[in-house]
């Protein structure tokens, strides 16, 4: 580029080179690390996805083997799952925007970070690698339920060891964020005047640190057993498989707020910009996030109740469970009266937003439908929880993270992207993604089982259905990504604040010197969402 | 590290003599030997056979943060931390155990 010469010192132009990227500390950089592994997975792991979907186009064996089928959804799921979901919103856009939105100059141990950064990578290869090496990938499921788990000939001690090495990455991220939040707000920055993204990431930092060990010695113990056959899940040797499923889940049931609470906090930021009107209830949306995650610790039954566990056990789990729907209604509310009598301004971001809305509450909501005790003995293990946890997941959390990155695009690279492309991939995505997996929750309903390569010729129609839908999805994913990467190298320049945001990321440059601030950044008066034009009402 | 924020004002540090090291050491020995008798000859107690193992484990467990790991004697916040992390775990303790109680 000829213009550089001219252009302002920013992170990206101030140091050159491979080894600059490799060897960084800032944040910044690293979160851009973090985004290109993550996406470059997050691909791996759709065509993963469309192959499974195409196998389902019809019944009987269309391009797969059953064998291979079930190697394929597991390793969808632990790609999902381990490389994408859990670190998406906090390893990239945490680790860019959690900094600066505090108003300082890095994470707390930026070489920790740096630290976290190369261990993803290492468990995703492990992960990886299994395609080559051993027996193959698993073919558990990404639950690695025992004791099957324990005897399959596949590769499942490497496909665990892996997960055993992303949960450590995750733990390093949630610590230093904690420590970031604690000790480096800029002064006058309390607790309660922290942009809710933080708060969000405050609360999912601590699952991260104090649940991921749990998933961590129970790999250990999956690996253990196989190699040695200590007896603690296989009942042929005295073990006991409920026992893997309560310690599997006292991780994996919390790991969903890992996933969901970074992109509440993502559309708490979105909505009051795009309204221009201070957020509906602050504390309620920052201390809700709190309560998620407490309460969220003390559900995980609610994947067991028809494994053999006791009745008791179960009507506990299941009142609890409702429990956590409250605070997640809270925030819903909140958002949905920060937009009335809002100035809306419908641009890319806020429709990612309102997506995440609407898919958030179909997911939730057949949330709620499997943790009653009765519905679920029926629907449990069919297509309709495959329908379920994709609304949560992906048409939440994945919804969140892409309106994320058009929401932050212009700051971190400082250029914008085509808008009318973007909201054609928008609509693509939106349409395709509940062609795909509405029939699902239907077909769940009808009795279809998960994890089967084959089905019965009544499922026929809503399967073909489905498959469509994943390629309208598909369509609408590789224009986003066409439509980001041209921004990226030819877009528009724009200033420090396209969106006209308050939080502090909008009072730097864009992109951003090294150090965030080339001045001291000065907080908002009257709170972090108090917007100088808001109607008055 | 960042450098804002780095005034880490230095606490005294605690030495603790040779004589608590060994006691601790001498505590945990014999409480070692407590779970072994109990295991041995109590297995016929069942629940409340692992009750007691895992409550000698937790007086371990407690003796060395506090002494060895030198909780004593820092600052009451990461007494607090430790007891919050406790009783997460043993809220799941319980609960598991629940099931395993209601059973038929
Ligand atoms: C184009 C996108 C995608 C397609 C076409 C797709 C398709 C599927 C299908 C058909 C299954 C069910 C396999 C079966 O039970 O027989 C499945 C399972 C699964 N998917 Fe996706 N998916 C996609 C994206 C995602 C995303 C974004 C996530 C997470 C964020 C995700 C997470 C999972 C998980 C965890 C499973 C369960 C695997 C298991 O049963 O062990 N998927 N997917
Ligand atoms: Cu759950």
């Amino acid at each position: 580029m000829s213009e550089t010469a001219a252009m302002p010192l920013n992170y990206l132009n101030v140091k050159k080179g491979i080894w600059s990227w490799l060897f960084t500390l800032d944040h910044k950089r690293i979160a851009l690390l973090y985004l290109y592994s993550i996406g470059a997975f997050f691909l791996v792991g759709v065509v993963l996805g469309v192959v499974m979907r195409l196998e389902l186009f019809n019944p009987g064996r269309d391009i797969i083997e059953p064998q291979t089928y079930n190697q394929v959804f597991t390793l969808h799921g632990v790609i999902m799952i381990f490389l994408f979901i859990i670190p998406s919103i906090p390893a990239v856009f945490g680790n860019f925007f959690l900094p600066i939105m505090l108003g300082t100059d890095d994470v707390a141990f930026p070489r920790l970070n740096l630290f976290s950064w190369y261990l993803y990578i290492i468990g995703a290869l492990f992960a990886l690698s299994t395609l080559i090496y051993g027996n193959g990938p698993a073919d558990t499921g990404w639950t690695f339920y025992a004791p099957y788990s324990v005897k399959t000939g596949t590769n499942v001690s490497m496909s665990v060891l892996a997960a055993f090495i992303l949960g450590f990455s995750s733990i390093l991220t949630g610590l230093n964020f904690i420590v970031t939040i604690h000790r480096l707000r800029t002064p006058g920055m309390t607790f309660n005047k922290m942009p809710l993204f933080s708060w969000a990431l405050y609360a999912t930092s601590w699952i991260q640190v104090l649940a991921t060990p749990v998933i961590g010695i129970t790999l250990m113990m999956i690996i253990a057993e196989r190699m040695f056959g200590v007896g603690l899940f296989d009942p042929s040797i005295g073990g006991d498989p409920i026992l893997y499923q309560h310690l599997f889940w006292i991780y994996s049931h919390p790991a969903v707020y890992i996933m969901a609470l970074p992109a509440m906090g993502v559309v708490s930021e979105i909505i009051p910009t795009f309204a221009q009107r201070s957020i509906f209830g602050y504390k309620p949306i920052a201390y809700s996030s709190m309560a998620i995650a407490f309460v969220g610790y003390f559900v995980w039954g609610h994947h067991m109740f028809t494994s053999g566990m006791s009745g008791a056990a179960a009507i506990v789990f299941s009142i609890l469970t409702f429990l956590v729907a409250i605070p997640t209604a809270i925030k819903v509310f909140n958002w949905v009266a920060t937009l009335y009598k809002g100035s809306i301004d419908i641009q890319v971001p806020l429709l990612y937003a309102l997506a995440f809305i609407f898919n958030f509450l179909i997911g939730g909501l057949t949330g709620l439908v499997l943790g009653a005790l009765v519905v679920d003995v029926h629907v449990h293990d069919t297509y309709f929880v495959v329908g379920h946890f994709h609304y949560v997941m992906f048409g939440g959390t994945g919804f969140a993270f892409f309106g994320a990155l058009h929401y932050w695009f212009p700051k971190i690279w400082g250029k914008m992207y085509n808008k009318t492309r973007a909201n054609l991939a928008f609509a693509l995505l939106f349409i395709g993604f509940n062609t795909l997996y509405f029939p699902m929750l239907v077909l769940g309903i009808m009795g279809m089982p998960r994890r089967y390569y084959d089905y019965l010729p009544e499922f026929h129609s809503l399967n073909q259905i489905s498959t469509v839908g994943s390629w309208i999805l598909v369509v609408g994913l590789l224009l986003m990504i066409f439509n980001l990467v041209a921004g990226y190298l030819k877009g528009q320049k724009v200033g420090g604040n396209p969106w006209n945001g308050i939080t502090l990321e909008w009072q730097t440059d864009s992109p951003p010197p090294l150090h965030n601030f080339d001045k001291m950044p000065e907080l908002p008066a009257g709170g972090p969402y108090n917007y100088p034009n808001a109607k008055s009402e | 590290m960042s450098n804002k924020d780095h005034n880490s004002e230095p606490h005294a540090e605690h030495i603790s003599s040779y004589r608590e090291h060994f006691g601790t050491w001498v505590g945990l020995i014999l409480l070692t030997m407590m779970t072994v008798f109990i295991s041995v000859f109590g297995a016929d107690l069942r629940t409340l056979s692992v009750a007691t193992a895992l409550l000698i484990a937790s007086v371990k467990a407690l003796v060395v943060g506090y002494y060895f790991m030198h909780l004593k004697y820092d600052p009451a916040i990461y007494r607090i931390m430790m007891g919050i992390v406790m009783a997460l775990f043993t809220v799941f303790l319980v609960m598991v155990i629940f099931d395993y109680l209601t059973r038929n």
